[in-house]
């Protein structure tokens, strides 16, 4: 009886200032997780939801989310080179041609790419699994690096921002999150480094990864051709023509060329170009993909 | 694992001009998102002036092909002439409904002239042999939904040869565009009474 | 365990069976040359019926096979009507049902000799004791020529359809209980057969209307039978124009009537009177 009073009695000062619940909102630096998304009312959420969104298991699942992808990473002598294709796919169907996989972690851009060349200071991140999952929590993870950089006074290591993303993930291991994301940003404190993180709670550092459903073409000429001391045009040049050998064997990954250059200053935009010419160039100019007819 | 008839990938149209038709498919072979192969045309002669193309599992359309040629070499053996687009429709169309029970995983598209009275005939079909009747086109594939699309903001009555050409290409190019697993590369046929102009079309590599 | 026949029935021995006379007068192409559509086929033979009681109009040897194809025979009535179901019944299992058409004439003919041979190999039957006529028409899958290119040929050729699965038109074939099949333009089979077709040789020409066709066939028969010809005791199949009244409807567009029909009683008659 006690029990069913308290449910329904409040304290005196219930509605002066702050709920208990919402001052621990405001001063922990990291939010309940598991309280701010609507879950499904029914018993397992968490199978539920996965059943529901995830189409290798259950092709016909209601919820189909993006997932085919090829982006790469990796770190060389003069910072880390970061590349994607653009193509978001929806099952068999062609979403988008032209969507940007790379998006900047920094409080000082908000992905808006400027007009000169001068280096942007901050992190990148990029996009592989849920569309909607990977730009939420980037910008998420935008937002802890900026209150980071307010609270200590210096920008937050790439090892602590991947930290914050992997621990998020793995509290929502088994919900349905797909996102395969790698953080690339140079520090005083690390240098140039590179991290992996997934939906599964994996992080991991390295030095080259390849993350999508293309990253094992990727994965073959990256393999062949990688050596640390490339030179800076050789590495962006390395990774476009990974990239371009995931498009072509690839259904699910297509569209543009998109390359990134960390280094110590901040990373730059080089371009962001229809894979098309530079592929049938690369064909005549260099003799390769001869598997490609071009003669009846 | 999706639909035997989306493991493969592949898109077929079909379009009635004046006096002529057209019938051009995609080139590639895929096994779910790996292309295995840009060089797998879809579409098959059966006589002058008469084309098959199927889409959907490529051993069936490899099997079907086969079995078609067979049956219509018997055809021409026996009957001392070439099999008529509307004949090759209803052998097509039982031949597919004897596996009703097990169907090919195959969508044909059939287009050509029948040569008695000049007239262009196209039309198309499901696995188990249901004829679709088209004045217009006709679709199948991977990129079918695109592919209605294209079709009916492209197409229009009486376009000669050159015209047909240029809007079946460019329906067909946009649509599988827009399917990650048809492309690569494209072939269309002409077909007029009595000449027909095969063309190889480069498209989008990825 | 029975001995297999191997042998072939003797002819003499099939003629004993037969007792009627079929005379046909084949390809007769009209002379008009603005309308080579008229070409036809004229099967004609004598129903004798071995008693005066038997009701005649329910005795009849001309069959319809597809709406294009008719047949007739000479010997065994019963195998003969055996051979129509198998010929009707294939015509549709092995062709209708799978190209959604009726066979043409001489797709028909092999189908039906097929059987016929068949009778003559296998352990336990006897082979058919029936010589047959098969008539009837193609569409033909070669465009029509115009009439200006006719011209130009030489004028000897007969214009229009004269047969075949090409070229479209009538055929006529007999069917033996071997199994061989022949292409004829005019020919008789049964008791009287050489006497008629020595008739016939003298008779036919080329570029031969119906009418005189239905004509000739009559005399012919007349010639070489007993009896009183009338139309009870004469039956005639032809092939001609689409007979588009025995549809049984109108106003569809594309339907076209059989091409092989039977003529009444009444009509028989009235060619018997301008004999």
């Amino acid at each position: 009886m006690d029990k069913i009073v308290a449910q329904y009695s409040r304290s005196a000062h219930q509605n002066e200032f702050y709920s208990e619940q919402e001052q621990q909102d405001l001063t922990e630096s990291l939010p309940p997780l598991s309280l701010k998304f609507a879950l499904p009312p029914v018993d397992n959420s968490s199978a539920f939801l996965r059943a529901m969104t995830d189409d290798h298991a259950n092709p016909s699942c209601p919820i189909k989310l993006a997932h085919g992808t090829t982006t790469l990473a990796f770190r060389f002598q003069g910072g880390i080179i970061v590349c994607t294709d653009s193509r978001a796919t929806a099952g068999n169907w062609i979403a988008s041609q032209t969507v940007k996989k790379v998006i900047p972690v920094s409080r000082l851009s908000r992905g808006e790419d400027k007009a000169t060349n001068d280096p942007t200071p901050g992190l990148l991140g990029t996009m592989a699994g849920g569309a909607a999952d990977c730009q939420y929590w980037l910008r998420y993870l935008s937002q802890q690096c900026t209150l980071h950089e307010i609270r200590h006074k210096r920008r937050i290591t790439v090892a602590a921002a991947s930290k914050i993303l992997a621990n998020l993930t793995y509290a929502y291991k088994g919900y349905g999150l797909s996102m395969g994301t790698m953080l690339a940003g140079v520090t005083p404190q690390e240098g140039p480094a590179l991290y992996y993180i997934d939906s599964d709670g994996t992080r991991l550092p390295g030095n080259l990864f390849c993350v999508g459903s293309g990253q094992t073409f990727a994965y073959g000429v990256l393999d062949a051709n990688y050596r640390y001391d490339l030179s800076e045009q050789e590495a962006l040049d390395l990774g476009r023509r990974a990239i371009l050998a995931a498009m072509h064997r690839d259904a699910y990954s297509g569209g543009f060329i998109n390359c990134y250059h960390v280094k110590e200053e901040g990373w730059v935009h080089h371009g962001f170009d229809d894979m098309n010419p530079i592929f049938w160039k690369t064909k005549l100019d260099r003799g390769e993909f001869s598997n490609v007819t071009s003669e009846l | 694992m999706g639909s035997p008839f989306d493991i493969n990938g592949g898109a077929c149209v079909a379009m009635v001009g004046k006096d002529c038709v057209a019938i051009a498919c995609d080139l590639r072979l895929g096994m779910q998102a790996l292309t295995i192969s840009n060089n797998f045309p879809k579409i098959f002669n059966y006589a002058p002036s008469t084309y098959l193309g199927l889409t959907g599992l490529a051993t069936d359309v490899n099997t079907v092909s086969d079995l078609f040629r067979y049956k219509v070499n018997m055809y021409r053996l026996r009957e001392e002439r070439h099999i008529a687009p509307q004949t090759l429709a209803n052998l097509v169309s039982s031949s597919l409904y004897e596996k009703r029970f097990g169907p090919f995983f195959v969508s044909p598209v059939l287009a050509g002239i029948n040569q008695t009275t000049g007239k262009p005939f196209i039309c198309g079909f499901d696995s188990i042999g249901c004829i679709d009747f088209a004045k217009d086109f006709i679709v199948s594939g991977t990129a079918s939904d695109q592919l209605f699309g294209t079709c009916e903001g492209l197409w229009e009555p009486d376009l000669g040869p050159e015209d047909l050409f240029e809007t079946i290409s460019q329906a067909l190019l946009s649509a599988v565009d827009r399917d990650a697993l048809s492309g690569w590369g494209a072939q269309v046929y002409i077909i007029e009474k009595d000449k027909v102009t095969q063309r190889l079309l480069k498209g989008r590599q990825d | 365990m029975r001995s297999i026949r191997v042998s072939q029935p003797s002819a003499s021995k099939v003629r004993t069976h037969l007792f009627h006379l079929i005379i046909i007068i084949g390809r007769v192409p009209k002379a008009d040359r603005l309308s080579s559509a008229t070409n036809g086929i004229v099967l004609a033979t004598e129903k004798k019926s071995s008693s005066p009681l038997i009701d005649p109009p329910s005795l009849s040897k001309i069959s319809l096979i597809t709406p294009d194809i008719g047949m007739v025979y000479a010997g065994m009535g019963p195998d003969y009507r055996v051979l129509v179901d198998k010929a009707r019944k294939v015509s549709h299992t092995g062709y209708k049902r799978v190209y959604n058409e009726y066979p043409p004439t001489r797709i028909l003919v092999q189908d039906v000799a097929r059987v016929v041979q068949e009778a003559t190999q296998s352990g336990g039957v006897r082979p058919y004791g029936v010589s047959l006529l098969i008539a009837g028409w193609d569409e033909g899958v070669e465009p029509e020529v115009a009439d200006a290119e006719k011209d130009s040929e030489s004028p000897e050729k007969i214009p229009g359809k004269t047969g075949g699965i090409l070229k479209g038109g009538p055929s006529l074939y007999q069917v033996d209980p071997s199994g061989s099949y022949y292409p004829w333009k005019a020919t008789a089979i049964g008791k009287h057969a050489t006497s008629a077709k020595t008739f016939l040789e003298k008779r036919y020409t080329e570029g031969l209307e119906l009418e005189d066709a239905i004509h000739i066939a009559l005399l012919t028969l007349k010639e070489t039978i007993e009896g009183e010809m009338n139309g009870d005791t004469i039956e005639i199949g032809i092939v001609g124009p689409p007979a588009d009244h025995l549809l049984g409807y109108e106003g569809v567009e594309g339907a076209q009537g059989p091409r092989f029909r039977k003529l009444t009683k009444e009509q028989i008659e009235d060619y018997l009177t301008n004999l």
